[in-house]
Order: structure tokens, then sequence, then C-alpha cells
């Protein structure tokens, strides 16, 4: 089990980023975490991979330190360096210890082993995610966490990666922890949902969340959220939600898997 | 033309800008895809701008008679200042262009002003902004040689945790790589580096040797191992062609290989691009 309790941060001493969070997710579940812009998913994500030092609380997988856990981190694809000819194979082989599976088997899990010597630059966004994904499962993670994952994808490619992670869930037995500002994906997908805004959250099945719950995290009408996703855009001046905006026509005009 | 290349057997100051040469285009071309990658062009440009202050220091404290101690006093200046713009330039959210920028202006101008002040200053300072081979002797061609021989196994040694710091730095920073630890020792290494070919091309002119061969390497190469390959290549046999030039045209050596190297580097992209078109 993955317990986070009284998680809290602050990037100076006059506002603080995350306030009290708690959440727990039994092994081999799926936790969905969405909120609005600046609502500290990005620092929770940080804590939890270590990117961030501890302020206060505590973060546990099967009652040990999250630093004794196989964790691995899939951040957004567009933090890769691409000025590097890095080719698939090259980039499957920068991992920091000995891999416990071969290069080809992560590849031919995730469904890219055809694209082995093509050079990570030139992949599509799915195809870069799946590559990715792959290089993480080459040390055969107990707990897999993902930034952003469908972030410049369409439908139907955040559909057959979230599948994708699915499948990893239950057939590796592997904990998932995704950040998304996707909420029909996470919704879709996820077993748990954490709902943040800062001190304000909400944690649980996610068959339990309503659409007041969302509205009251996000300080906006659900209707309006779900517009967002859908690609409509808001001219006018009153338009004042929280919701992530820069996020919502990522994927247009990109390639996809 | 084949005289001038003889020469560099016959007399002892181009056999020493030659063994120079060698060992200084090797290192650069090794480092040269990195310092692109990184984005630390400007950086490199910083510190070797910075060392005309440890140079006038080293002037006027030693004299420019001792090229080690010489040496010794412009990499201790430097490294000094290189320090503070490796914290300054570390995962910073806003960017740093800026102090770079006033950084590396303070820096020479401070060099100027001490060498102009300073009354027992005997070096000639254009020498070491656009390099002069005659002024190199025994003592820096092993200095280059002991550069080269500590710089190339700190990057062939730990290969994997540069590539991951730089491919990738936060899930270099989550797998254990020191990212923070590299990012310094890559600093230091620039900095001894650009000190020790001031003398060769010059601190206006050593960012074509830091920049060029790794530009040409990122644009034609399609792996890792091709890159820096093709790197260090371009860097010994472009910086050797600018060196057999300087000596041919009777012109300074670190002009003659910058411009050496980035015509070619030009002509390079010329020829792809009228392949592309026919």
């Amino acid at each position: 089990m993955l317990k986070a309790k009284q998680l809290s941060y602050a990037y100076s001493e006059l506002a603080p980023a995350l306030e009290n969070i708690s959440f727990t997710i039994d092994k081999s579940q799926m936790l969905g975490i969405i909120g609005p812009n600046g609502g500290g998913k990005s620092t929770l994500l940080k804590l939890i991979v270590g990117l961030l030092p501890m302020q206060t609380g505590t973060l546990e997988f099967n009652e040990k330190p999250l630093s004794q856990t196989a964790l691995a981190y899939i951040p957004q694809s567009q933090e890769l360096n691409d000025s590097l000819p890095m080719r698939v194979s090259d980039f499957l082989e920068l991992i920091p210890k000995k891999a416990s599976r071969s290069l080809d088997e992560c590849l031919d899990r995730v469904g890219i082993l055809d694209k082995k010597n093509d050079l990570m630059r030139e992949l599509s966004g799915g195809q870069r995610q799946r590559a990715l994904l792959a290089r993480a499962l080459r040390c055969s993670p107990e707990i897999l966490i993902l930034d952003e994952p469908t972030t410049g994808l369409d439908g139907q490619g955040q559909d057959q990666l979230m599948q994708l992670l699915k499948s990893l869930q239950h057939e590796e037995k592997t904990t998932i922890v995704v950040v998304d500002h996707n909420l029909g994906q996470v919704l879709k997908h996820a077993d748990k949902v954490l709902c943040l805004n800062k001190s304000h959250h909400w944690h649980e099945s996610k068959e339990l969340l309503t659409k007041n719950i969302i509205e009251d995290i996000y300080h906006c009408e659900f209707e309006h959220i779900r517009l967002h996703e859908a690609g409509a855009t808001f001219d006018d001046h009153h338009h004042e939600c929280q919701h992530d905006h820069s996020h919502e026509h990522d994927g247009e005009g990109k390639k996809d898997a | 033309m084949l005289e001038s290349i003889v020469d560099f057997i016959h007399y002892p100051f181009l056999t020493r800008a030659l063994i120079t040469t060698v060992f200084l285009a090797m290192t650069c071309g090794l480092l040269s895809p990195i310092v692109i990658a990184k984005r630390y062009a400007f950086v490199g440009s910083a510190v070797s701008h910075s060392t005309l202050l440890g140079l006038a220091i080293g002037i006027y404290f030693g004299g420019s008679e001792s090229s080690m101690t010489l040496f010794l006093w412009t990499l201790i200046i430097t490294l000094i200042l290189s320090m503070f713009l490796a914290k300054s330039t570390w995962r910073q959210a806003l960017p740093s262009d800026t102090l770079i920028g006033l950084f590396f202006t303070a820096t020479m101008g401070l060099g100027t002003l001490v060498h102009a002040l300073s009354t027992r200053s005997s070096g000639d300072l254009l020498s070491y902004l656009f390099g002069n081979v005659l002024l190199l002797t025994n003592t820096d061609v092993a200095i280059s040689i002991i550069v080269s021989l500590l710089i190339i196994p700190l990057i062939l040694i730990p290969w994997k945790s540069w590539l991951m710091s730089t491919y990738d730095e936060d899930f270099a920073i989550i797998s254990g790589v020191p990212a923070k630890a590299l990012h310094y020792i890559f600093t230091i290494a620039l900095t001894a580096l650009i000190v020790s070919a001031i003398k060769v091309s010059g601190t206006v002119l050593v960012n074509a040797l830091l920049l060029t061969p790794g530009f040409f390497a990122l644009r034609f190469a399609r792996s890792l191992k091709s890159t820096f390959t093709l790197s260090v290549l371009y860097s010994i046999v472009t910086a050797l062609l600018g060196l057999v030039l300087a000596n041919y045209l009777e012109t300074p050596s670190g002009a003659t290989l910058a411009v050496t190297q980035v015509a070619l580097l030009m002509i390079a992209i010329l020829i792809t691009k009228m392949t592309k078109k026919s």
C-alpha cells in the first residue's frame, strides 16, 4: 500500500503549495491526481519521486519509506533534450542500475519493438510515451509515476496509452500514480482519485466522486471544465476559472501512435 | 604549402603548437556536443572572457615569463568566477542569460582595468585575446596534455551519467545520478580547458573550438556514438588545418583556426542543402 500522511510543502514561508495532504492506494491500484492549474499536482509529484525534499509528512510503500522502493518516474516527453540524436535502443540503456528485463522484451511489451533503431526525436507523441514506459519497465518497478502522460496525444492515442497502463497494473501488479489534466481519462481508468487544490483536497474511490466535489475543488462549474476538455475556447473577460488552459490544444496537429 | 607543413617539424615553436592543438582539439571535440546539448554555449563564452581578469592579475603578480605561474593564477581566479556562474545556472526557473552577459562584460572590463592600472604589467594582453603560438613554451604543452588527460577520463568513465543528466535531467536526479556535482565538474573542466587553450586560440576565439565541432556533429550524426566520434575528428582535422593555414598565411593562430572551423561548417551545411535540393 502506498500511503501519504499529512504532506505539506512550501516554496516560501508565505504561500504553502501543499497543506496536510493524505492519501492511500493499495498495491496494483491506479491513483489519478487531478486539480486546477497551480493546485499543487506537480509539487506533490516532485515530492513523491524525490525531486523536492520532504518538509513535513511521510510517504511509505508497504510500511517502508518510499526511498527504499523500486520506483520509476516517467516525465513529460517534451522534457527530453532532443538536441542529442538518441536512438530508442540507446535511450533504454540509460538506466541507473542493471536492468532486470531485456531491452527487446520491454519494447515488445509496449508495442514499439520495430522502432528500436529510430531516433527518439523522430517518434510520434504516443511512441515517445511508450519508449519512456519501456525504459521504466527495464528495472521492473513496483510503482510507476507518470507526469501528464496524455499531453500531446489525440483521443485514440490517450485511450491506447491508458489501456497499456491498465494492463501493466493488472498483469504485473504495478502500482500506478498518474498526474493528469485530462479529467475524462483519469475518471475512466483510475481506481482512486485525488482531487487537489493546495490544502483543499478530496481522495476516494472514483465512484464516490461527484460533480459537486469537482466544482468545489476547481472553483469552477463542471460543465465549464468539460467544455474545456472538448476544446471550447473562451474569449470573454469574465472567464477566470483556475482550470488549466495551457494543455487543451496540446494534441492538435501532432502525430500520434 | 608543403613547406608550411614541414615547418612543424623544423621549428620547435610550431611543434609545440601542433602538439598543444591536437590535445586541445581532441578535448574540445569531446566536450563540444555536451556544451551545445546542455545549452552551455553562453556559459563557455562567459568563462573564456572572464579569464582576462585572471590573466591580468596573474601578469601583475607573477609576470608573463613563467607559464606555470600564469596558468595557475589564471586558473584559480577563473575557477572562483566560474563557480558563481555554475551556481547561478543550476536548475534556475528564470533565464540566466542576462546574468551571464553581465558577468562576462564585468569580468572582462575588470581584467582590462587591472591590466591598464598595474605598473608591473609586462605581458601583452592582446596576444591572449586572439591567441599567439609564439607564446607557447614546453610547460604550456605539458599543461595542455595534463588537462586533456584529466578531462577525457572524467567524461568517458561516467559516460552514462553525463548522457542521462544531459538528455533527461529529472530522471537522472531521481535515479541517483549526482547531476548537480556533474554540473559543477563540467564547469571546472570547461574552465581548465579554456585556460589551457588561451595561448593557442585566445580568450575571444576559444569558443569556435568549443562550439563548431559539436554543432557539426549534432547536425550530421545519427547516433550518440557517431556524434562524439565525428565531433572529435572534425575538431582535430579542422584545427590542424587552421594551424597550417595560419603558418602558411602568417596570420594569427586563434583567428585562422576559428575562421577555418566555421567556414568548413558552413560549406558542409551548404553542400547538404544543395544535395537535398537536387
